[in-house]
């Protein structure tokens, strides 16, 4: 069954300093990315970076990023809408 | 034949030695990198090469391979216009950093998607040609810096990320520019998970397949763990390591620990069954 991993921008902090679920993903599934493409002559503002669940092609769901998440800003969950 | 060479080989015994890719004429030819398709508002998945989304996914949970195939061949037309890349060997990699000028060591944009890892702890990213210059103009995309080196700097790198274990590829940008030479390792290089978890090609096999002389393997397995291809593996009834030329990528990683020197590389164009197989 295919996982949807949810993350709220809201509740996460900076992701790029953080990064505990990258970090604790087994399976590496999660990206960080920015919510901006790159702009000329600037760097992002580190507020800019979120973390998605990209590659879950290999997520089994283990709630491991739920977990370490100090903001509970993750969840996931299962296709008929049951959080794992 | 590999295609690109016969589009762009102009002549020269592979593409990326033809120095007609690297050139600032074709700098400028660079299409806008699309935003990787399905990256779900994730616009710089490009770092970690996202290039199929949920419904790709879905289709292959479901085993809906018709749809798969489509997508995955969309993906590949998609990466192979504007960025994709060929496993190259080490030997290789040292004709094109004496061919092309400047050669900048920079942050790697797959780890920092994968790890989140500290710009200083991420130089495993090498950028080369005329873009370089320019690279104080994107500082996002060049992260942590620029550091320029020399043809000879760039070697003694590329030796130190060889030993460690990763794969080189040049990568183009708008191809056939070719203006990256990544180094990669699963699972944290974006553009080798889509390959080895998806099978979408967004990264070509190299010209060589390796080869074991079984005479000469002691059996010590040291080479096996160097794959990051699923290519080698150890027989325990010949007690030797066995390689399977079909996922062979010929990186040549292996050679590394071999102490009998028993790994050699062939040129996959001299094995008629696997010369198509890229």
């Amino acid at each position: 069954m295919l996982p949807t991993i949810k993350v709220d921008d809201s509740k996460c902090g900076v992701a790029l300093d953080c990064r505990l679920c990258l970090l604790a993903c087994p399976t590496r599934v999660l990206g960080l990315g920015t919510n901006v493409g790159p702009k000329k002559y600037q760097e992002t503002n580190p507020s800019r970076f979120i973390v998605r669940g990209v590659r879950y092609q290999l997520c089994t769901a283990c709630g491991k990023c739920e977990e370490v998440c100090p903001h509970g800003a993750i969840e996931i969950v299962l296709d008929q809408g049951v959080s794992a | 034949m590999c295609y690109w060479c016969e589009q762009y080989g102009g002549g020269h015994e592979r593409w990326y030695f033809n120095p007609a890719n690297y050139a600032r004429r074709l700098y400028k030819v660079r299409r806008e990198e699309a935003e990787a398709s399905g990256a779900e508002a994730n616009p710089q998945a490009a770092g970690g090469m996202g290039v199929v989304g949920r419904e790709f996914m879905e289709a292959r949970a479901r085993r809906d391979f018709e749809t798969v195939d489509r997508m995955s061949r969309e993906a590949e037309q998609r990466a192979w216009q504007v960025h994709f890349g060929q496993v190259v060997t080490k030997e290789e990699l040292d004709r094109i950093v004496d061919m092309i000028y400047p050669i900048g060591l920079m942050t790697c944009a797959c780890r920092r998607s994968m790890r989140g890892l500290p710009d200083e702890e991420n130089f495993t990213c090498m950028g080369m040609g005329p873009g370089m210059y320019k690279w104080e103009r994107w500082p996002e995309t060049y992260r942590g810096g620029m550091n320029f080196v020399t043809p000879e700097e760039a070697k003694d790198v590329l030796g130190v990320l060889n030993r460690r274990g990763l794969v080189h590829t040049v990568f183009t940008f708008g191809t056939p520019y070719l203006a990256g030479i990544c180094n990669c390792d699963y699972p944290d290089c974006g553009a080798l998970r889509n390959v080895i978890d998806l099978e979408v090609r967004v990264v070509w096999k190299g010209h060589h397949v390796a080869e074991i002389d079984s005479e000469l393997c002691n059996g010590c397995g040291l080479c096996i763990k160097r794959c990051q291809f699923g290519a080698l593996s150890f027989s325990p009834s010949t007690l030797k390591a066995y390689i399977d030329p079909f996922k062979c990528y010929g990186c040549g990683l292996c050679r590394n620990p071999c102490k009998p020197e028993a790994i050699g590389m062939v040129e996959r164009a001299r094995l008629p069954a696997v010369a198509g197989v890229w």
